[in-house]
């Protein structure tokens, strides 16, 4: 066994020692690269560790768009501005490990590891985030739900970085719902983020865990879109029965499977009671102060 | 029986010592196993069966050896010989046989731990394999009749006619209750740093329970004479069982020495503890409750279904429970075994106790739901005037104390008992209660007690502390019968050249070797009463052995007892269950120091509900293993799972229990908890779910 880290300053060290050969590979955080080490799945060849680049660090509004550096920390994303902006992203990010994975973990991380039950997904699945790549032809852009194209797969080459996700800064409600097997450190049984776009009209549902890769729920979306009184963003509601049934539809979209941490059957179910309770909640009356 | 019963209150633990050893924890200057310097020391690393059963046809080590930093590969077959002993599991690299997945196959000796373990992914092994057998069922069978169950007690016990008298009763409750493969996972894995001096001695700094026993094992195992072997274990982080007997780390790291010629440090990796350091092994329970319609029992049947190894038989004493906590005229408890191609179970935190009290006092809830009865009440109903096999009468029972105090602090009286029906927004909420019990032994200890002519008072013992605070409770015990302030006393412990004690386990580390220290004091008080208060330049010096004392058969029977209330809240789409409030009335003798008496009382709650909730090793049928063998996929409860937890005590003196006063509470804690969890559960939402853990899907699944 030898290897070596090479500690980028810059996001052109950062690509140029990626070049140094095949076995070269990023390291952020290390909370999923580390597990796959320990767990012998992964011999370490050359590290190229990215926490110290600046390009890839924090974020920034660009127009009507947020960019969110690949380096981003859970313990960013889950206060201050941003935590305004993307509410649901925040919430996610509270959900995450402990307060150490979260001081060290990263959205890049999550976005590439692209497991079912990475945590962020969902949020950036329903603001249809666009992912920012750069690599050794320059750089390029891949929509998330192209990027993400299986479990623990996706569209980045050989020699590439992620270096931001781009979301909308929208106007409107967001929630974020995770059902795990304990109160925290854990793995998702089923999440569901739900995104009010206000001025684009839309509802916007992504569901995590329950399927292969993060996914949308098309139909659920125009039925509530279709019942949401606009102006005054509101859904008349008062029977809970839209809800249910915006629920039912969200979990049609999903094919998840049974595992040791749940059922197929439990996962749908939770599915449905989530998307409910989040798209109640994004609509519901601001509390009287 | 003169138990004055009135409870504990904070300001005891509050005004109770804190722990003498804390600072030296903090600050890092507490060394555990293989923290300790030792020179020109190397690393080890297991390398496991990837086969459930069959034989190791071929071991590649070419690559490991190539691998850089890599010192040695042992094997079968050239690791030195050992000794023969009773612990089958320590019989490692002697032959080529699997018995179970996770089983040490071979052994890479690094100049570092990262080169060991990267030698160790280099070893290629190749087998024979054969069909495996890992699932455990009642009518496997292979099922047998073990000889005796942990860890004497008879297998099976009877009185009158159960069968007729359940068949009779107005009111019968049968019911089957399993509890999964639960796991040891102390915060320090089991470690040992190894070295050989030049005189044939061996001397070991190894996280272990007990290591007068570890020096024994290990001279048997290597050859040597006792005193040869040298274990210090000065500070242990955790055990709960799993470290009261040597685990295969000591005897690979002194293997591994023995080969290279320089000492070796070996550390188990955390996926290595499931399989290498015993596990509770998975039960079956079958509950019969005959009963009158005024809850009065008439019959009371536990039969029991766990699993052993091919290796050695291990039988939990899970029944064993239902043997001594309610009164009934028949009764019957069994217990079965079958040998399966896994690892061997063993001590995890009230073995026999935890797992038992899920089945008998779900069972018991279930009862009092059938008679229509509060459960408080129906335990009130079936005390029994003295041990109901025995016929002896108990040392001390405050187990109705427990309940109707701890009813009264939990809020009981106004509990309506109607399941399902109370509603807080979207969670479902109830609360339950269960009791708990624990034996309280002691056994043989010697103490070596001296004075210097300073009037400091030095006590030596092999005693362990392994996080429990054993350290401060015992330098305060013996403060107290030198009639001395702590700071005019040094306790030396955790050596095996100390004269021998107990383990720290079967919750009578503390009473054993608290009285071997008040029987020194006593001897140690006397010598320096004859001389008038003078002692010599050079000291006086007494040994204390309590082996009479022990031996000296007890016409009591003794227990300690508890009661524990649940609230619950169960959100009524998803099945999340939370758990706002857990309260623990234990009366447990003489507490000798509150602070560190609380800890243990509620870590054993929390072990406790943790198993309620999450723990469950998953049988991987396919290829006989776990599918769960890590912290992320083997769940315990998580610090934001845990939320009011909180025990005491009622004040009860005892004089037939030992020099101490004490009944031991490492254990009782957890005993009760996971029923109490589950009847909530019920009361909440009428859902009885008799297979631990409670799983989101199985609250939803029913109902
Ligand atoms: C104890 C624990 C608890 C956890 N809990 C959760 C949880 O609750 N929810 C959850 O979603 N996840 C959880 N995780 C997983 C992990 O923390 C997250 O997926 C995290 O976002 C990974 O980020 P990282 O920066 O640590 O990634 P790393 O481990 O550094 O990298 C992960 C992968 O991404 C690649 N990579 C990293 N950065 C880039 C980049 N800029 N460009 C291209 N490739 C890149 C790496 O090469 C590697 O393949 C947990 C992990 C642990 C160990």
């Amino acid at each position: 066994m030898s290897g070596s880290v090479t500690v980028a300053r810059s996001l052109d060290q950062a690509l140029d020692a990626l070049r140094s050969g095949p076995d070269a590979r990023l390291v952020a955080g290390g909370t999923d690269l580390m597990v796959e080490v320990n767990a012998g799945r992964w011999q370490p060849g050359t590290l190229v560790s990215v926490d110290r680049a600046p390009e890839l660090r924090g974020w920034h509004r660009d127009g009507d768009e947020i960019v969110l550096g690949s380096g981003l920390t859970y313990a960013e994303m889950e206060r201050g501005e941003l935590a305004r902006l993307v509410p649901a992203l925040a919430q996610a990010a509270r959900t995450v490990g402990s307060p150490q994975i979260r001081n060290a973990g990263t959205l890049g991380g999550n976005v590439v590891t692209a497991s079912p039950a990475g945590d962020t997904l969902p949020v950036l699945t329903a603001l249809d985030a666009v992912v920012q790549i750069a690599g050794p032809e320059g750089t390029r852009i891949s929509p998330l739900r192209e990027f993400v194209r299986g479990v623990k797969r996706t569209d980045l080459r050989a020699g590439e970085v992620v270096t931001a996700v781009r979301v909308p800064a929208l106007r409107g409600a967001q929630e974020f719902l995770k059902v795990g097997t304990r109160n925290a450190m854990v793995i998702s049984v089923v999440m569901v983020a739900v995104v009010v776009d206000l001025d684009g009209h839309t509802v916007r549902v992504g569901v995590g865990s329950a399927a292969p890769v993060p996914v949308r729920a098309p139909l659920a979306e125009e039925y509530v879109g279709a019942l949401v009184d606009w102006e005054r963003a509101r859904m008349d509601d008062p029977t809970g029965e839209v809800a249910a049934q915006f629920g039912e539809l969200v979990a049609q979209a999903t094919s998840p499977i049974d595992d040791h941490r749940s059922t197929a059957a439990y996962r749908r179910r939770a599915v449905a009671v989530c998307a409910a309770r989040a798209v109640r909640r994004a609509f519901q009356e601001p509390e009287s102060p | 029986m003169n138990d004055v019963v009135r409870p504990v209150m904070q300001d005891a633990v509050a005004a109770a010592p804190t722990r003498v050893d804390g600072r030296d924890k903090v600050t890092g200057r507490a060394r555990y196993a293989v923290e300790h310097p030792v020179e020109d020391v190397v690393w080890a690393w297991p390398v496991t069966s990837t086969v459930a059963k069959g034989r190791v046809t071929e071991i590649d080590a070419s690559e490991a050896n190539g691998t850089e930093g890599v010192i040695a590969v042992l094997t079968h077959a050239n690791a030195p010989r050992l000794g023969e002993t009773d612990d089958a599991e320590l019989q490692l690299l002697q032959s080529d046989r699997v018995a179970y997945r996770g089983q040490v196959c071979a052994l890479v000796v690094g100049e570092t731990v990262e080169s060991a373990r990267a030698g160790a992914d280099a070893v290629r092994v190749r087998y024979d394999e054969a069909e495996h057998d890992v699932v455990l069922d009642a009518r496997h069978p292979a099922m047998f009749t073990p000889e005796k169950v942990n860890p004497g007690f008879p297998t099976d016990t009877s009185i009158g006619d159960p069968d007729t008298a359940f068949a009779v009763a107005a009111v019968q409750l049968d019911a089957t209750y399993t509890t999964p493969t639960e796991h040891n996972h102390a915060m320090e894995p089991h470690a040992t740093t190894a070295s050989w001096g030049a005189d044939g001695t061996l001397t070991l700094y190894d996280s272990n329970q007990g290591s007068t026993g570890v020096a024994r094992v290990m001279a048997d195992l290597f050859g040597l004479q006792v005193r040869a072997v040298h274990v210090i274990s000065e500070h242990v982080g955790g055990g709960f069982g799993s470290k009261g007997t040597p685990r295969p780390n000591i005897v690979l790291a002194a293997m591994a020495a023995q080969a290279v010629g320089r000492p070796v440090r070996l550390a188990l990796g955390r996926q290595h503890m499931f399989s290498l350091v015993g596990y509770r092994t998975p039960t079956i329970q079958r509950l019969r409750l005959g009963a009158t319609t005024d809850g009065v029992l008439r019959s009371l049947v536990h039969d029991v279904w766990e699993q052993t190894s091919t290796l050695d038989d291990f039988a939990e004493q899970t029944a064993v429970i239902s043997r001594m906590l309610y009164a009934a005229p028949a009764r019957r408890t069994t217990h079965r075994l079958v040998r399966l191609d896994v690892p061997t179970p063993s001590w995890m935190r009230a073995p026999g106790e935890a797992p038992g009290s899920f089945a008998l006092e779900s069972a018991m809830d279930e009862l009092a739901a059938a008679c229509d009865l509060d459960p408080v009440e129906l335990r009130v109903r079936n005390e029994p005037d003295v041990d109901p096999e025995s016929g002896k009468p108990f040392s001390s029972r405050n187990l109705v104390a427990c309940l109707r105090e701890g009813a009264r602090r939990f809020g009981w009286e106004q509990r309506d008992p109607t399941p399902g029906v109370r509603r807080d927004g979207r969670w479902l909420v109830g609360t339950g209660v269960a009791s708990s019990t624990y034996p309280a032994r002691t056994a043989p200890s010697q103490a070596r007690m001296s004075i210097g002519s300073d009037g400091v008072v030095t006590v030596e013992l092999n005693a362990v502390d392994i996080g429990t605070g054993s350290r401060t409770a015992l330098t305060q015990i013996a403060a107290e019968a030198m009639d001395l302030p702590t700071d005019r006393v040094r306790l030396r412990i955790g050596d095996s050249t100390l004269p021998p004690a107990m383990i720290a386990g079967g919750s009578m580390g503390l009473t054993s070797w608290g009285s071997a220290i008040v029987k020194g004091a006593r001897q140690l008080r006397e010598l320096v009463g004859r001389r008038d208060g003078a002692i010599p330049e050079d000291g006086l010096e007494v040994t204390a052995d309590t082996a009479e004392e022990v031996r000296a058969v007890s016409g009591y029977a003794r227990h300690a007892f508890g009661a524990q209330f649940c609230e619950v809240r169960v959100d009524a789409d998803t099945g999340e269950v939370r758990v706002p409030r857990l309260l623990g009335v234990f009366a447990v003798g003489r507490v000798i120091n509150a602070r560190t008496a609380r800890s243990q009382l509620v870590g054993g709650m929390t072990m406790g509900l943790s198993m309620a909730l999450h723990e469950e090793g998953v049988v991987d049928v396919q290829h006989g293993d776990n599918v769960n063998h890590d912290l992320a996929g083997y769940h315990i409860a998580a610090h934001a799972d845990v939320a009011d937890v909180d025990a005491m005590w009622l004040e009860e003196h005892d004089e037939h229990l030992n020099l101490v006063g004490a009944k031991g509470i490492g254990e009782i804690g957890i005993v009760g908890t996971a029923a109490a969890v589950a009847n909530a559960v019920h009361h909440a939402t009428g859902v009885r779910v008799r297979d631990l853990p409670i799983r989101v899907d199985r609250l939803l699944g029913r109902g």
